[in-house]
């Protein structure tokens, strides 16, 4: 299972150390703070979407939820002039609210975790637009949660906070995946859902729990994103950023099938996905092609994977071959292994005698 | 420790259980039992009745009529989980194994154990492996605990499934074709895991379409055709030419 994180992590370094090696820039530390605020900022959603997809469903909705709660958050802050910390728990709990509701959509009343979440996505951002009237929410010039901003965007000891927590919450989520049981009925679930149910575990129960910390995530990385641009206009704010976190989570190792992946390997996934954006500004690169160089990293990345796995696989199974077949066989040659299996059935089977 | 019956007394009895669906009826008044340590195979054709028999034993739905008795009680399933919580498991056929999780983790699946660490409650791995490989060891089987599922044989998947049976203590154990989709050379794998079922005292119900099978490991057999039991005989005395005609309705009853 480490296999992939750690094959991950190689090729990270690997490309950093040629990106670095072409353009020293790349390893200065404004640019590695920088990468890391980055990753921070898109590693918090990613962690949410990944337990989404080790269920076996999929989130599309984060980038209009950032939206939606954006707004919202903004015009707490301004309009309203709310404590920073009540508006905060409100966020929050709008996030996990919205991914309530998903989850009861989709476990409840038994719809497609992408038609749901794409619906999610529509309809949050929709919601957005109409809330402002399509006008950009900022702060303007007051003070109005200072103190919120400056823990946000804030750094300890040169470290961005959102780096550190993404951290903190990489830790949490990882002792609740890999060490708790919730976790291990998570797995379940996502590869075999049938077989969880029979085995008393209540699936709905599990794979909403799912949608709701992501939705939970996704108001934490709301109020990241908001002190990050500092405005939100609704339009625009948390476009295409699903399709990061869908595209850092099957990059560290999530099977869209559901019931793999893990926390390291979506934080690694992160990593790798603004290492390669940043490569793109620091090589002179082209922007307009920053998504393309993604995608193929991406693809090429995930064929890889199948082939090793498929690999593996086989010789798993020739080794099995091996160990099953007996000896008489073996020495018989190769000649007679293939009518072993038809040759031995009718012997076998005397229903019809 | 749930304590074991002893050996030959019933464990299971059905009394006139019948079931319907609507008009159709699937199943007429049913007489059977099944002792502990006993192998009974259940035969007959697509549509017999077997199916619905043994739902109705693992507590999928209710019979329209009959008594259920279970350990000399009178018991009535609303869910699978009540028949569970008896004692009845039912090993099925497409052996509901999560693949991507290791034998250890499937047998204790939805029973796991844990270690509390104050409020918080974390997976005791090292346990559940030291039980599961206690448990393999009684079935006599060479399953590892870290294996994961997706690269075991099918006689080892059934291992792993029986193994679960083994962990709850189940009285009676029901088989839906245990041996329909793996190699040859699994199929005795499986048939002596039934064996090791029964030295421990467990009924076990093999339904089965393959007469080699039952014929090898169980002590008696039941057919059931067109909804109704049609012979219920020791395994001694009777045929597979005979047990055919059972079931093909060439002989009409036994």
């Amino acid at each position: 299972m480490m296999k992939k994180e750690l094959g991950l992590f190689l090729l990270l370094v690997v490309i950093s150390a040629i990106t670095g090696a072409i353009n020293p820039a790349f390893l200065s530390l404004v640019n590695l703070l920088n990468m890391a605020n980055l990753i921070g900022l898109f590693g918090v959603f990613a962690l949410g979407e990944g337990l989404v997809i080790i269920t076996g469903g999929i989130d599309l909705s984060l980038g209009s939820m950032f939206a939606l709660l954006g707004v919202v958050f903004v015009d707490l802050l301004t309009t309203y002039q709310i404590a920073w910390p009540l508006a905060l728990l409100l966020v929050l709990l709008g996030g996990l609210t919205l991914g309530g509701i998903q989850g009861f959509l989709i476990t409840r009343l038994k719809m497609q975790p992408f038609i749901v979440t794409l619906c999610g996505l529509l309809i949050y951002r929709g919601a957005a637009r109409y809330y402002t009237s399509d006008s950009t929410r900022g702060f303007g010039y007051g003070d109005e949660a200072g103190t919120l901003g400056n823990i946000a965007s804030g750094h300890i000891a040169g470290i961005p906070n959102t780096f550190i927590l993404l951290i903190i919450l990489a830790l949490i989520l990882g002792v609740l995946l890999h060490r708790s049981v919730y976790g291990r009925w998570l797995y379940a679930v996502g590869k075999n859902e049938e077989a969880a149910r029979f085995s008393g575990i209540s699936t709905g129960v599990v794979i909403a729990t799912a949608y709701i910390i992501s939705g939970g995530l996704a108001g934490v990385s709301t109020v990241l994103f908001v002190f990050y641009t500092n405005s939100v206009s609704p339009s625009s704010f948390g476009n295409f950023y699903e399709l990061y976190a869908i595209a850092a989570a099957v990059l560290g190792g999530c099977s869209l099938r559901g019931g793999e992946g893990s926390i390291l390997g979506i934080v690694l996934g992160t990593a790798l996905l603004q290492v390669l954006q940043n490569l793109v500004n620091i090589l002179g690169i082209p922007n307009s092609l920053n998504f393309a160089v993604m995608g193929t990293v991406i693809l090429l990345g995930v064929l890889a994977d199948q082939q090793l796995q498929a690999r593996r696989r086989r010789q798993v199974s020739l080794a099995g071959l091996v160990r099953t077949v007996p000896k008489s066989i073996l020495t018989q040659g190769q000649q007679n292994a293939p009518p072993r299996g038809a040759a031995a059935l009718p012997a076998r089977t005397g229903d019809h005698a | 420790m749930v304590k074991t019956p002893q050996a030959g007394e019933p464990v299971l009895e059905l009394t006139g259980v019948g079931k319907q669906f609507g008009a159709i009826r699937a199943l007429h008044a049913v007489d059977m039992q099944v002792s502990s340590g006993e192998v009974v195979g259940l035969m007959g054709d697509n549509g017999a009745g077997k199916s619905t028999l043994v739902k109705i034993i693992a507590g999928n739905f209710a019979p329209s009529s009959g008594e259920i008795r279970f350990d000399s009680k009178a018991v009535h399933f609303h869910r699978p989980v009540d028949a569970r919580a008896v004692g009845i498991e039912v090993v099925y056929q497409d052996l509901a194994l999560a693949d991507n999780l290791t034998a250890a983790a499937n047998v204790f699946l939805g029973r796991e154990l844990k270690r509390k660490f104050g409020p918080i409650a974390l997976l005791d791995h090292k346990a559940m492996a030291a039980r599961a490989l206690e448990l393999f060891g009684e079935l006599r089987s060479e399953t590892r605990p870290h294996d994961l599922v997706k690269q075991m044989s099918g006689g080892q998947r059934q291992a792993v499934a029986i193994a679960r049976t083994r962990l709850s203590n189940a009285k009676l154990v029901m088989m839906d074709e245990p041996t329909a989709a793996i190699s040859v050379r699994q199929v005795e794998q499986v048939l002596s895991l039934i064996l090791r079922l029964k030295e421990q005292g467990v009924a076990v119900m093999l339904i089965s379409h393959r007469m080699p099978d039952v014929f090898a490991v169980c002590d008696r057999v039941i057919v059931m055709r067109r909804g109704e039991k049609r012979a219920d005989k020791p395994i001694g005395d009777t045929s597979p030419e005979e047990v055919t005609a059972l079931i093909t309705g060439a002989k009409e009853a036994a």
